[in-house]
This record gives structure tokens, C-alpha cells and sequence, in this order.
């Protein structure tokens, strides 16, 4: 197998972008390939593009194609679109890298895209309730609010988390936000405007919430040998881990702890060769404000049941146990499904060149991950990033 | 030069829901072989399948065991009482078809040794308690399909 490196990448500006679906492609396609030196279209031989629901947003399927003739790229390996509802990103960039690591290309784009803003937002609504197991969970209105409330409501009523903890998560991701000038929030948000943001579903307020937003980015992955052909600063892959247990609500491991997150950890900790001490930066999948502390349990940062006071104690900030989504996280930047992933991961290679603005930069992180999560959090996925090859 | 058209084109105020934006399955035997769970619906007896191979209960209910893949499945009763694990209330954000239910409640109910997501019918999510009992309930859309809820309701004395 061999090493593989992300070499750069770009981004839109997310949230509510007056701009379609294909136009979010084309302004990320140019940002991303004016990042990388000495990069053709024409060299890119594989392409893979994360995107959970372009057919019920956008009414449009084999989207892949549509990107490489936006962004002329003409795949001559693989090409495909890559779905895993909000985690479609990773999946990308997975594939991309399986085939750089197999000698099957040479050259690849991961790419991600989602326009999520529709005239009527019910029909937005309508489109979530499928991620879950539509004829039976879906039907009754189970999307994503309602079932991490019901998540939150029962880590609360077994661990004692309170709404306060919940809020902190939102407090910091929108902090750090503030200083990501692509973020759709770049305002604070203190602990009193989460409790007075509209009731979603109890617990939930909106600010417990990920954003409906519109975004695109992609990066470009090259076998590590060849990586200082394009950039002074590339960045390695050094390790994952993925794990799914059930999909209906009955076939879950637990609402409470997310068993396949656990298994993805040790998987990705055995293949990168790293400890949980090593991990300088998280990027975590904070789709709610629940889902932060419960990853922050997952991980094995804090002990289970003890991620609300992990969070009140500060140690998600950077200088604290980890630097957890110096980002901005799902809940500052916005969530475009399948270009979530790649903004993660774009932001990672950001923070290991020093590019990041002085308020939100971990100084000296050597690795970071990057996590997403996906339908009833029955599905995990990580992947571990090196500065430097190991 | 001849002068371009502009014409007016008219389209339908109304359109049928498809039935894939439809939330309720097509039930009939003709559209599925899990049929029977509805006709039992319709007598008011909340089913699902056991393989009568290696025993297992599958929810949802199923035509292959995904345990040992066999094809020889019976229909068993789940019970008409269950006891609510977590529940919710759609507030803000519900989808097509619900929007006029708002705000209903949700929660995962423990039946028959399965944990199931259902609406949860009569209550406010003030009213409700983790681990209260809550009755099967069949709603009958106006074509005939069927499926099942929970009422919240106690039961008068």
C-alpha cells in the first residue's frame, strides 16, 4: 500500500448562499485548484464526490460527472458519487484514498457539495426524514432533531448531563467560528441566547442545532512520495476507522453510548499508531450539542457518563485535554452534509500550515482527526492526518 | 428579423402526492409480503416476524431472517402495552404531511422485548414520564391503510 497525502484544497463561504448547487461546485473547484501548485485538471484520474441528497434537494442524480465537467476534470480511473448521508464527505475521501494507497490512480479529488436552502424549507424537513428508516421511523416524524433529543434526553437522565453543559458545547464551536471568515455563525453566542433560541424538540433549542446551510470544498490526494511536487506543506493520512452497528431505531447497540464510535477509535488509534494522547486537534462531528459530549466520551477524553462536566470544566478548548473543534465545529460553520467532511479536513490541513487565524490555531499540532457520524449515529467514521510522514 | 414568442405556459394548481413522498407504506399483498402485519393492524394486534429456525424476533418485520437467512418466518403478537424509554415534541422543523400536526410528540417504546419509534398520541411533552405506560393505538388513513401509534392517555377509573 502506498502512503498518501493531501496536498490542498477549497472551499465556498457556508450558509444560506444565494447561489445554486452547480455554482457552489464551480467556486470551490477554482478555490481548490488555485491552492495547489503545478496541478492540471486534466492530471486528476480519479474523482469522488461526497453528496447525501442531491436528488431530493437539488432533483438531480449522477452528480459526479456534473462535477468533473464543471471543474474539467476528466477521470480516466474512478468516478463515482459517495453517499453516507452526513458523513458522504468521508466517504470520499476514504475511497480517494484507497485509490491512491492501491496504485489504482494517481491523482485524486475528494470533493463535497450539498445546497440544502429550498424555497419551502418543509421540503428540506421532508429530506431528513429518510436518513432514518423511512416506512418505519420516518414515518413518525423521527429526523434528526427528535431523535438526538430523545438522545440527550436519556444521557441526562442517566449521567445527570444538564441543559447548561449542552449549551457550553454550542458557546465554544461558536466562538471559535468567529474567526473562521468561511463560517455561516461568526457571532458569540452566550450560554442565555441558546436557552432563549427556539424550543426545536425538547431539550433541543435551534442553538443546540447544526445549521441548514449551502457549501462546497474539495481536496487533492497524491501518492506521499510525489506530494512536494505541489505544495511545500502537505499533509499525510496515517490511519482510520469506521463502524456501524444496526440502522432502525430497534437495531441500535445504545442510544446512550455510541459502541460503533468506540470501535472506530481503537481501529483508528492501531492503524495511525497513535495514542489518544498524541491527537493535538479533533474535529468532531457536533451535529447537536449532545453529540459533542457524548464523543468526548467515545474518544475516552472523559469517562463515560462524565462528558457535560468535561466540557464545563473547559478541556475541549485548545490549551485544555484536546483542542476539540478549533474549527468552529458543525454548530459555527454550518453543516452542508456532503462537503462537511472536506471542510474538516481542509481546515486541519489549515492548522498544520500555520494558517488559521492566531484565536482558534493549535500551536505545534503534529495530528489531528477528523469524525463524522451518520443516520442514527449507527455509523461512525475517522480518519487520522500526520504534518509530517511518519 | 422575426419577433420572438413569449407564451404563457399553465400548470396544474393541484398535483397527487407521489407515493414515495407519501410516509405510508403501500400495504396490500400485491406491494409488499409483509402484508399480514397490516391486515393484523387492522384487527388491532401489533405483529412482527420470529424465525422458526434460530428463534429470533426482527423489527422491522421481515421475509429473510438476517440472522441465519432463513425464509421460514412466523407472525407473533408484540402486545398492546408498552412503556416509553425517551420521547420528544416536534416543535419547529417538521416535515411535509406534519406540518399541521405540530407540535406531536415521538418517543421510543419498549414492547414485546423490542424498542420501537412511534408517534405518541394524547399528551404534552410536560405530561409525559420516562417509563409510563402507553397504549397501542391503529390510525386509519382514508384510503384503508393502517398503522400503529400510542395513546398516552390514562385510562379513566
Amino acid at each position: 500500500m502506498r502512503r498518501v497525502a493531501i496536498v490542498g484544497g477549497g472551499a465556498t463561504r457556508c450558509g444560506k448562499r444565494e447561489a445554486t448547487w452547480r455554482e457552489l461546485v464551480q467556486e470551490a473547484g477554482k478555490a481548490m485548484f488555485e491552492d495547489v501548485d503545478n496541478i492540471s485538471p486534466k492530471e486528476v484520474d480519479a474523482l469522488l464526490v461526497g453528496a447525501a441528497q442531491p436528488e431530493r434537494f437539488v432533483f438531480q442524480v449522477h452528480v459526479a460527472p456534473m462535477v468533473a465537467e464543471h471543474l474539467g476534470i476528466t477521470p480516466r480511473k474512478v468516478i463515482a458519487t459517495t453517499e453516507l448521508m452526513c458523513a458522504s464527505g468521508q466517504a470520499a475521501i476514504r475511497y480517494a484514498w484507497a485509490c491512491i494507497a492501491s496504485g489504482m490512480a494517481d491523482m485524486a479529488v475528494a470533493f463535497g457539495v450539498e445546497k440544502m436552502y429550498m424555497p419551502d424549507m418543509a421540503e428540506a424537513q421532508t429530506n431528513m426524514t429518510c436518513v432514518l428508516d423511512r416506512e418505519w421511523d420516518g414515518i413518525n416524524g423521527l429526523s434528526a432533531p427528535p431523535f438526538f433529543a430523545m438522545t440527550a434526553q436519556r444521557h441526562m437522565y442517566e449521567y445527570g448531563t444538564t441543559k447548561e453543559q449542552m449549551a457550553l458545547v454550542s458557546v465554544k464551536n461558536h466562538h471559535y467560528s468567529t474567526m473562521n471568515p468561511i463560517a455561516q455563525f461568526q457571532k458569540e453566542v452566550p450560554v442565555e441566547s441558546v436557552f432563549k433560541s427556539p424550543m426545536i424538540a425538547p431539550p433541543l433549542n435551534l442553538f443546540d442545532c447544526s445549521g441548514i446551510t449551502d457549501g462546497a470544498a474539495g481536496v487533492v490526494l497524491v501518492p506521499a512520495d510525489r506530494a512536494k511536487e505541489y505544495t511545500d506543506t502537505p499533509m499525510y493520512i496515517i490511519g482510520s476507522g469506521q463502524a456501524n452497528i444496526g440502522n432502525a431505531i430497534n437495531n441500535l447497540a445504545s442510544i446512550t453510548e455510541w459502541i460503533p464510535l468506540k470501535l472506530a477509535v481503537e481501529e483508528t488509534l492501531k492503524t495511525a499508531k497513535i495514542t489518544l494522547k498524541e491527537i493535538d486537534i479533533a474535529e468532531l462531528h457536533d451535529c447537536f450539542t449532545i453529540s459533542e459530549i457524548m464523543e468526548y466520551e467515545a474518544f475516552g477524553w472523559a469517562k463515560k457518563g462524565e462528558g457535560g462536566k468535561f466540557i464545563e470544566n473547559g478541556e475541549p478548548y485548545i490549551g485544555g485535554t484536546i483542542a476539540a473543534n478549533p474549527r468552529g465545529g458543525l454548530l459555527g460553520c454550518g453543516h452542508p452534509l456532503g462537503a462537511t467532511a472536506i471542510l474538516q479536513t481542509l481546515d486541519i490541513l489549515h492548522q498544520f500550515r500555520g494558517d488559521v487565524p492566531k484565536g482558534r490555531s493549535v500551536s505545534d499540532a503534529e495530528i489531528a482527526v477528523t469524525h463524522n457520524l451518520s443516520g442514527a449515529a449507527n455509523v461512525h467514521s475517522i480518519l487520522a492526518y500526520s504534518r509530517t510522514e511518519k | 428579423m422575426k419577433k420572438v414568442e413569449f407564451e404563457k405556459l399553465k400548470r396544474p394548481e393541484t398535483i397527487k402526492l407521489p407515493s414515495m413522498l407519501d410516509f405510508y407504506p403501500l400495504e396490500d399483498e400485491k406491494n409488499t409480503r409483509i402484508s399480514p402485519f397490516f391486515s393484523n393492524l387492522k384487527e388491532r394486534r401489533l405483529t412482527t416476524t420470529r424465525c422458526e429456525e434460530c428463534g429470533k424476533v426482527l423489527w422491522p418485520p421481515r421475509i429473510v431472517c438476517s440472522s441465519c437467512f432463513s425464509d421460514d418466518l412466523e407472525w407473533i403478537d408484540l402486545g398492546t402495552e408498552g412503556e416509553l424509554y425517551a420521547f420528544t415534541e416536534m416543535r419547529l422543523g417538521a416535515p411535509l404531511g406534519f406540518v399541521d400536526d405540530v407540535p406531536f410528540c415521538i418517543g421510543i417504546v419498549k414492547i414485546g422485548g423490542l424498542s420501537i419509534s412511534a408517534r405518541i398520541d394524547n399528551a404534552k411533552y410536560e405530561d409525559l414520564k420516562i417509563g409510563q405506560k402507553v397504549q397501542l393505538k391503529v390510525v386509519e388513513l382514508d384510503d384503508g391503510r393502517v398503522f400503529y401509534r400510542f395513546d398516552a392517555a390514562k385510562e379513566t377509573p
